[in-house]
């Protein structure tokens, strides 16, 4: 990462225009032409600090109404099992191993699901209980997007 | 199939928005194969079999309607230097929920910000270069916000398994 990569980065923060060359814009912006951004783009994704280039969707306006963290107390020798195996379902778009507050907050596995409605998510937390043997959880459903209003 | 969408969560007369096939294929498309070539909006009409016009009309609509955030790179903070990140939860009395969340809004390195149902009710998460600025970050937002130490728990990452927020849109489940 040098000076333009980070020019690059802060420049497309709030995403690219619907014009007819989008790249274009940026390119003239930093001094460089459009196929360096696009090859500095590729480069950046292909080590890892683009994660990934495209569409950022809404989930409430996609019909995933409900979603919920999910907290819980997995015993420290099962985490990576645990881990591994939430992490195998697609309704699954998180999955952290987290600190605990002690005597107060004792859940240290997180994960993020989304659904159509909170039914599903209930049910499906209730069937990944049974199937790890972990009933210590907590559902945070989510009631508003404080940061995106 | 289509299906029926609200379009504001926050509205109490639910409107709702059909998303097609066509805008299913689209946003799988934008999401998940994004072409980075000068005139990506042309190249999608090419893989789609659609114009240009018809493209950029499309997603224009979608981003007014609200399906669409944005469209752009998702960075990897960690690979940036920010390595300390956590996940951070208060309690905080209903009605000062707007006010301390625009104040956490503030912070640039805010990556999600919700109100959820729990005692503990807004929850962030917070990126830093180091513990000690993540310490100090978080210090100054409690200040800020008049929010007391014992309202807040501040979960550390220790282990991260999964991030993945590609939605599937091509089958007819959504």
């Amino acid at each position: 990462m040098d000076k333009i990569d980070e020019f690059l980065l802060s420049e497309l923060s709030q995403g690219i225009s619907l014009t007819a060359k989008p790249f274009n814009n940026i390119a003239v912006k930093l001094g460089i032409s459009s196929e360096e951004v696009l090859t500095r783009l590729v480069k950046l994704k292909q080590a890892g600090v683009i994660r990934r280039f495209g569409a950022t969707l809404k989930p409430n306006n996609i019909g995933l109404i409900a979603n919920a963290v999910i907290a819980w107390r997995v015993p420290s020798v099962r985490t990576n099992e645990v881990g591994k195996y939430f992490s195998s379902f697609s309704e699954v778009t998180h999955c952290y191993e987290r600190s605990t507050v002690q005597g107060c907050w004792e859940y240290n596995m997180y994960i993020v699901m989304h659904a159509q409605e909170q039914q599903i998510i209930e049910q499906r937390v209730k069937s990944l209980a049974k199937t790890i043997g972990i009933f210590e959880y907590v559902i945070l459903y989510s009631k508003r997007d404080l940061k995106h209003r | 199939m289509t299906s029926k969408l609200p379009l504001d969560e926050g509205s109490k007369k639910v409107q709702t928005y059909l998303l097609d096939d066509i805008d299913k294929q689209l946003l799988q498309f934008l999401q998940d194969d994004f072409p980075l070539v000068e005139s990506p909006w042309s190249e999608i009409g090419n893989k789609l079999g659609m114009y240009e016009d018809q493209i950029v009309t499309r997603i224009e609509k979608l981003f007014a309607v609200g399906v669409i955030r944005k469209i752009g790179p998702i960075v990897n903070l960690s690979k940036i230097g920010y390595q300390s990140t956590t996940l951070v939860a208060l309690c905080v009395p209903e009605n000062q929920v707007d006010n301390v969340a625009s104040i956490i809004n503030q912070y640039s390195n805010i990556s999600h910000n919700y109100e959820r149902a729990h005692k503990y009710n807004v929850w962030f998460t917070l990126a830093a270069k180091s513990e000690e600025e993540l310490t100090y970050t978080l210090n100054e937002i409690l200040q800020k916000t008049g929010v007391n130490q014992n309202d807040v728990l501040n979960l550390h990452t220790i282990q991260r398994f999964k991030i993945n927020v590609n939605f599937k849109l091509k089958n007819n489940d959504v």
